[in-house]
């Protein structure tokens, strides 16, 4: 309940990101550096002296924005992948599996590194490279609950009356092997946006002057000891995002799945 | 008998090269004149001990600590300069034939007289008799003609090598074009005379054997031991220090090497190098973990503010330029008028803000008090802030207004701090006086490089550090067109080579600085770089660290990459 509270209020932050910080994320104010918070600058400001409240608002931008664009990649990767190796079967499953195997052996942020790496940093990059690491999971959900679900009486039926493969996965597989799909996604997103933050933190995440957290906090983790609020604040904005999407995502299985209490 | 004015000209260049004026350079040539035109000797150093100032007491106890803030960040590869001068050890534990004073001037260490042969192509060390290796057996004229051949040898693969091409068949023997390690011109005539034959006339060798990579090497050792002999328990050194214990990823301990001739005058028994990351900032020091730390920027404000350690904090020369690379083979940057443009766009005053003192607003490639140095309105004028002036040349550009950018990227080296926020400055001022939006890409240092000399990037944020104090090196080392080697820019411009020969090829200093001063104004008008800030460096010690040395402009000098002769200077002051 908290979990999605939190999740809906960072959604709205990030949609209304313009209207709601009190500066702009780029804007420098060379008068006021590394200024500690303040009835003006409430979360203080940064090295260049821009509001780090605003520049955390428009972090939650690209934090939403990563968290959910990884995942229709992953989405769009994985149940393809997962759904038509569970139903075919045979050597393309073979195959398939075992080829989901050898990526599944990658040590992620490792993979996603190197893929950066090659890319480049960018927001795009990123989505491209959460999705190209992260399908591999939700492949293999949607294999197991397509392989349970083909041989139930109804999807008998519905291939006994003629339906074609593309009418059966759509119509009567995929929507059973659902909730633990959306259950899956949303146990995804708080692992993309700590992925991004620790890409960003490392470097190769986002580049300057579009703010992200991890960014923030890896750029002045040199200056905690001199200028805290730099660092605390994004770090704290993390932290409380991955818990509430775990809580969010308990929740969304709790209600979607209450066989799995 | 004359020296020919091609040789006494390109004796001058290197002279200047290490700091050396007209008037010494008079002075010098005076004295050839002295000796016949033949060459010359200079005294040999003597062991001059510092000694403790008036109500300075030295201590029992003289253990010195230092590093941190990026002095000593990694574990050195070895301590092995004469195979690979940047393997980041301590340099302490060797002395070569000559040293580099505190301004940069080279004089005799283990060498007691240096001589050459009518034309400068061949020179006489004689080394001096009362020094000894840490074993207690003699440094002899051997164990130089040994340790430069061991660099030259190509079996020991030394990275840079061509740092002694200048000796005869010295290039050859290291090309493998000659196998016969004799025919290399460097040769032991008895134990204390080593004899130094050269390709040609090179009037500056003496100074190039001041360098970090003409530091020797111990036979017995390396032939012992291999790549593990300047371990702690195989290394042998002939310098004021020996290695006593060298903890990897940990700390180095040195230890007076008694033996050494200076040793009476050196005053520390013990010096501690604990290997600190960056990040830790001047905690150890505050933490009285060590008596000196360089200083960065976060810290650097703290301890200045803080009136316990503001009197510890001290600036010393370490000459730098960060400047910006518009690509002139890449759109938006091959019009002329947007460079000027961004020229005129950055706020230099505001950028430098973020550094927190360590670093400058500049107007040229050389910081002010080294030689080259302008002060010229009309080059000032060049680069000035002026946000109305910026705007003003995109006039007619498709830029006009500060509209229709395409993508800009800002590339930059992974490197230390204070590079970052800078960068993040100059965009933020970019993008304020010309609303043009560059993304900031932060490359690894190998590709950066790549990328750099193969003059692929766009926009560049970068800093050249002084090797040594010529504009030669500012300016010819950096930004000449026929440069085949580590270019760059794209940039090209004949008047501007033609004044940098002109600078390289005229003897007289003041002629010289004024062909550098039209080059950096046509540099400039151009729109070849632009200039954004000058380096600063701090360091703080405690006050019970003395005899630091100074340099002429009365700043204290800490080991570099020029100056290395620190610690045996130093003492520890008993604490009232």
């Amino acid at each position: 309940m908290v979990g999605g509270v939190t999740v809906i209020l960072l959604c709205l932050l990030a949609i209304f990101a313009e209207a709601i910080a009190p500066y702009s994320y780029t804007k420098p104010n060379f008068g006021r550096l590394y200024e500690f918070p303040s009835r003006d600058f409430p979360l203080g400001t940064d090295q260049l002296g821009r509001d780090v409240l605003s520049r955390m608002i428009y972090g939650a931008r690209v934090s939403m924005l990563v968290g959910l664009g990884a995942q229709v990649i992953v989405v769009l990767i994985g149940v393809p992948i997962g759904a038509i190796s569970g139903y075919i079967g045979g050597r393309t499953d073979l195959l398939l599996t075992r080829f989901v195997d050898v990526m599944y052996a990658f040590p992620r942020l490792l993979f996603v590194i190197l893929v950066m790496s090659m890319l480049g940093a960018g927001l795009m990059n990123i989505f491209i490279a959460l999705g190209l690491t992260g399908w591999v999971g939700i492949a293999r959900q949607t294999r197991a609950q397509v392989l349970s679900l083909k041989e139930k009486e109804f999807v008998e039926g519905a291939r006994a009356l003629g339906a074609g493969f593309w009418r059966v996965m759509t119509r009567h597989v995929l929507p059973g092997a659902l909730t633990p799909i959306v259950v899956s996604i949303t146990f995804g997103i708080p692992e993309a946006i700590f992925t991004e933050a620790a890409l960003s933190f490392i470097g190769v995440g986002i580049n300057p002057p579009t703010p992200s957290w991890g960014q923030m906090v890896g750029e002045n983790q040199q200056f905690l000891r001199s200028y805290w609020h730099l660092c605390v604040f994004p770090s704290i904005a993390i932290a409380v995002t991955m818990l509430s999407f775990t809580f969010f995502g308990d929740g969304v299985r709790d209600a979607l799945d209450p066989k799995m209490q | 008998m004359r020296i020919p004015d091609e040789q006494l000209a390109l004796f001058q260049t290197r002279l200047e090269a290490i700091g050396l004026g007209r008037r010494d350079f008079l002075k010098v040539v005076g004295a050839m004149a002295a000796f016949g035109g033949l060459g010359f000797a200079t005294e040999a150093r003597a062991a001059k001990p510092t000694k403790p100032g008036p109500g300075e007491k030295l201590a029992k106890d003289q253990t010195f600590r230092f590093g941190g803030g990026g002095w000593y960040q990694n574990d050195p590869a070895s301590h092995d300069f004469n195979k690979d001068l940047y393997c980041s050890g301590v340099p302490a534990l060797w002395a070569g034939l000559m040293v580099f004073t505190a301004d940069f001037v080279a004089e005799p260490w283990m060498a007691s007289k240096v001589q050459s042969n009518k034309d400068g192509s061949v020179w006489t060390f004689t080394i001096r008799k009362d020094s000894r290796w840490s074993d207690n057996s003699p440094v002899s004229a051997r164990d130089f003609e040994w340790s430069f051949k061991r660099q030259l040898d190509p079996a020991t693969a030394a990275p840079y090598a061509s740092f002694l091409y200048d000796i005869k068949n010295g290039e050859a023997f290291n090309k493998k074009q000659v196998t016969d390690r004799d025919q290399v011109g460097v040769k032991a005539k008895d134990d204390w005379t080593l004899e130094v034959t050269l390709e040609g006339p090179r009037g500056y060798f003496p100074v190039l054997a001041a360098y970090l990579a003409a530091l020797p090497a111990h036979r017995g050792a390396v032939e012992k031991h291999g790549d593990k002999w300047t371990e702690a328990a195989n290394i042998v050194t002939n310098g004021p220090f020996t290695l006593e214990a060298w903890e990897h990823n940990k700390q180095i301990v040195l230890k007076k090497n008694p033996h050494y001739y200076g040793a009476k005058g050196v005053h520390l028994n013990r010096v501690v190098i604990p290997i600190i990351p960056v990040a830790s900032g001047s905690l150890p020091y505050e933490n009285n973990e060590l008596d000196m730390t360089a200083l960065q920027a976060g810290d650097l404000k703290k301890l200045q503010s803080d009136p316990r350690s503001s009197k510890d904090v001290f600036r010393y020369p370490f000459p730098g330029t960060w400047y910006l690379l518009p690509q002139v083979t890449k759109p938006p940057f091959d019009n002329l008028k947007v460079r000027r443009a961004v020229a005129h766009a950055i706020d230099r005053e505001n950028v430098v803000k973020v550094s927190q003192g360590l670093a400058i607003p500049a107007w040229s490639m050389i910081p002010p008090g080294f030689p080259g140095a302008v002060d010229d309105p009309k080059i000032k004028a060049i680069q000035k802030y002026d946000k109305k002036a910026a705007l003003d040349m995109l006039k007619g550009t498709p830029f006009e207004g500060g509209k229709n950018w395409p993508r800009i990227a800002l590339s930059m080296r992974d490197e230390g701090l204070g590079s970052k926020p800078l960068a993040e400055a100059v965009q933020a001022v970019l993008l304020d006086s010309l609303n043009m939006k560059t993304e900031l890409e932060v490359l690894e240092p190998r590709v950066f490089r790549e990328r750099l000399w193969k003059q692929d990037l766009q926009f560049v944020w970068i800093r050249w550090f002084m090797d040594y104090p010529d504009p030669h090196n500012e300016y010819f080392d950096t930004f000449y067109g026929k440069k085949t080697t580590g270019k760059r820019q794209a940039w090209v411009n004949d008047a501007f080579d033609r004044e940098l020969e002109a600078g390289r090829d005229t003897r007289d200093p003041k002629k010289r600085l004024e062909h550098y001063k039209k080059a950096e104004e046509i540099m400039q008008s151009d729109v070849g770089y632009v200039p954004v800030a000058w380096v600063v460096r701090y360091a703080a010690k405690k006050p019970w660290v003395g005899g630091l040395e100074k340099n002429k402009a009365g700043e204290f000098v800490v080991d570099g990459n020029i100056y290395v002769d620190m610690l045996q200077h130093l003492y520890v002051i008993e604490k009232g």
